[in-house]
Formats: structure tokens, C-alpha cells, sequence
């Protein structure tokens, strides 16, 4: 074990990492399984495609979407920046949590975009 | 015929270089009521001197003798011999520096520990007795006055394996609550400011094997999510 004593001080930012994984995930578990129903659905032949695609289309459902999305992106990020905190100690630490921020945030707009631009 | 108890144990003095190895000692077994650390005790007293080993109570009151048996951490002296499989490894706590044999340096454990000033904190004028506590706000405190700072929690927690440096651990932590929960402290507010942090608190992700691991049947998870629930409080 280190024998000197590493005490820098508090940074006051775990709270709201913490938070913020649990806000999300909470987000995640309600809207997650929506999606799934909306499959089983259509599988059992309750909903047809146009049915799927106006409902796709709705307003409700691009807000849910972008909810779901910000949610899963903030959960990874998280999640994949504690644990890249957890098990890598060196410099290389903020260049791979730079990178998945940044990988995040392009694959987040990348899907917002669709969500939004789609049929218009 | 007696019955000999079978252990391998840990040997390694760096004054004397070379690599650590598991020697092999047997001893008589003398009943039932029988532990461990009476095995230790038999090796260095007739056997052989040089083992090294810190005890002191010989009762689980001290703290001194946490251990690594088995592969799981716990107190030699409470730990009977009855229930073990031999050859029973004994080894020092692991992700310690070792000093010699079984004695590992313990010295950044306690300055974690002094890190949340374990001690009362308090501001208003002092009365002229005591400053008394109800049974109640006593029984708060059940589950973390108990915990003898053997070490046997911290050191068995990958996350403290993996950032002991920041990361303070169960132990400290049981402790840091211990304070938090007190009704008589008036330093709450500061305590929760300095464990507001990634590293120092949030790093425990629940793993649970601090309280597997305690040999005084406490709780440090239960603790640590008292903290973090009495910070989301704080907040909203
Ligand atoms: S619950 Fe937390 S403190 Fe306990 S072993 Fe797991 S990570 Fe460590
Ligand atoms: S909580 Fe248990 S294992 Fe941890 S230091 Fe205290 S007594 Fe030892
Ligand atoms: S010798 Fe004191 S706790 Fe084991």
C-alpha cells in the first residue's frame, strides 16, 4: 500500500456523478421496456407497420426517444468513466475518458438528429 | 495419538532479501475450543521464533491480528481451527506493504482514519456535566462502536485495491458515519463536505466484501449508503 499520505483534498463532484447514474438509470428502466413492447406488439400483429411509423413519428415519442437517448448517454458515460477511474492509474486515464465523452456526445447528436429529422 | 493440525504459512524478510514463500508447520491440536492464532503461538514458542505476527488481546478486542486465512480475512485469535481446511494458508492482509512474515504496514490505514477526525467536534459552549445522549441517540451508534479497526474490511475491497491512495475505505468510512450519526457532534456539516468526493466515498460501487469480511458481524456497506443517502438529502 501507498505510504504517503495522497489527501488532496475534496472535489466536491462525487454527489453528482452519483446522482446523475442513478437518475439515469431510473429513466432507462421505465422507457427501456416501452421499446420492447412496442416490438412485441408488432410481432403479435397488434400494431402494422404504418401504425409503428405514426407512432414513431408522434411528438410523445421523439420526446420519449430523446429522453431515452440523454439517459442511455449519460448512464455509459458514466458508468464507462468510473471504470476506466476504477482499473487505469496513469495520464492515459483523461485521454480515455476525453474519448468516450466525445465519442458519446457524436453518437447522441448523430441519433437526436434522426430522431428529430425523420419524415419531417 | 494426538491430532496435528497441518498450515502453510506465509514467510518473507526483506532485510534478508529473496522472495516471499509458504513454509509448511505442523502442530498438535488441543481441543475444541482451539484457534488459530494458539496454532501461531505453538509454531513461534516451540517450533520456531522467527515466525512474526502482531496480537495482543487474544480475544477480538484489540484488532491486531487480522489476517488472511484461507484466502478470507479474519481474526486468528477468534477464528477456530475446527472449521478450517488444512493445510490452513495463513497469509498477511492482502494489498499491504509486508514488513516482516504476517506484519503488514499499516501505516496508511490509520492516516485515512485520521483523515475524517474520529474524535467530537463540537462548537456550542461546553455544558457543566456531560453532554448527555438519549437511549435512543445512543442506539444510533449500535453497528459502528463495535468495529476494532482490524483492517480485515478495507483490505479485502477491490475498490480500495484498486484506489487505496484516495479511496478511504470501509473501515474509515463505518467511522466517518459513526461520527456523522452522533447526536452529540456538531461538525456534521464538514464531515459530509470532506467525503463529497469521486474518490474518497463514491468509490465504492457495493461490492459487499467489507462485511463479509468483518469478524465483528458489522456493516460497512449499510454505512457507507447512510452517508451518500444523508448527502442526496442534503442536496434535495
Ligand atoms: S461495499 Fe464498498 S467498501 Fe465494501 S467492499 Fe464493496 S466497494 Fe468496498
Ligand atoms: S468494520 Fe469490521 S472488519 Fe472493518 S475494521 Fe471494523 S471490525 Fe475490522
Ligand atoms: S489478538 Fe486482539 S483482536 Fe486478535
Amino acid at each position: 500500500m501507498v505510504n504517503k499520505n495522497h489527501d488532496l483534498g475534496t472535489a466536491h463532484s462525487g454527489f453528482n456523478e452519483w446522482y446523475w447514474q442513478r437518475l439515469s438509470a431510473v429513466v432507462l428502466a421505465v422507457l427501456l421496456p416501452g421499446t420492447f413492447i412496442l416490438l412485441w406488439t408488432v410481432y403479435l400483429g397488434d400494431l402494422n407497420q404504418f401504425e409503428l411509423l405514426d407512432w414513431i413519428d408522434s411528438f410523445v415519442s421523439r420526446l420519449l426517444h430523446t429522453l431515452l437517448i440523454v439517459a442511455l448517454i449519460v448512464h455509459a458515460y458514466i458508468g464507462l468513466k468510473v471504470m476506466i477511474e476504477d482499473y487505469v492509474h496513469t495520464g492515459l486515464r483523461i485521454v480515455l475518458i476525453a474519448g468516450i465523452l466525445v465519442m458519446m456526445s457524436l453518437f447522441g447528436i448523430w441519433w437526436l438528429a434522426l430522431i428529430w429529422a425523420w419524415g419531417g | 495419538m494426538t491430532e496435528t493440525i497441518k498450515l502453510s504459512v506465509f514467510r518473507y524478510d526483506p532485510e534478508k532479501g529473496g522472495k516471499p514463500s509458504m513454509q509448511a508447520y505442523e502442530v498438535p491440536f488441543s481441543g475444541a475450543g482451539m484457534k488459530l492464532l494458539d496454532a501461531l503461538n505453538y509454531i513461534k514458542w516451540h517450533l520456531d521464533g522467527t515466525l512474526t505476527y502482531r496480537r495482543s488481546c487474544g480475544e477480538g478486542v484489540c484488532g491486531s491480528d487480522g489476517l488472511n486465512i484461507n484466502g478470507v480475512n479474519g481474526l486468528a485469535c477468534i477464528t477456530p481451527i475446527a472449521g478450517l481446511k488444512q493445510p490452513i494458508h495463513v497469509r498477511p492482509l492482502p494489498s499491504m506493504e509486508v514488513i516482516r512474515d504476517l506484519v503488514v504496514d499499516m501505516d496508511h490505514f490509520f492516516d485515512q482514519y485520521r483523515q475524517i477526525k474520529p474524535w467530537l467536534q463540537t462548537y456550542s459552549p461546553a455544558p457543566e456535566h456531560e453532554r448527555l445522549q438519549s437511549p435512543e441517540e445512543r442506539a444510533e451508534l449500535d453497528g459502528a462502536y463495535e468495529c476494532i479497526m482490524c483492517g480485515c474490511c478495507t483490505t479485502s475491497c477491490p475498490s480500495w485495491w484498486w484506489n487505496g491512495d484516495r479511496f478511504l475505505g470501509p473501515a474509515t468510512l463505518l467511522q466517518a458515519d459513526r461520527w456523522i450519526k452522533d447526536s452529540r457532534d456538531e461538525a456534521t456539516g464538514e464531515r459530509l463536505d470532506q467525503l463529497e468526493d469521486a474518490f474518497k466515498l463514491y468509490r465504492c460501487h457495493q461490492i459487499m466484501n467489507c462485511m463479509e469480511a468483518c469478524p465483528k458481524g458489522l456493516n460497512p456497506t449499510k454505512a457507507i449508503n447512510h452517508i451518500k443517502r444523508t448527502l442526496l438529502n442534503r442536496k434535495s
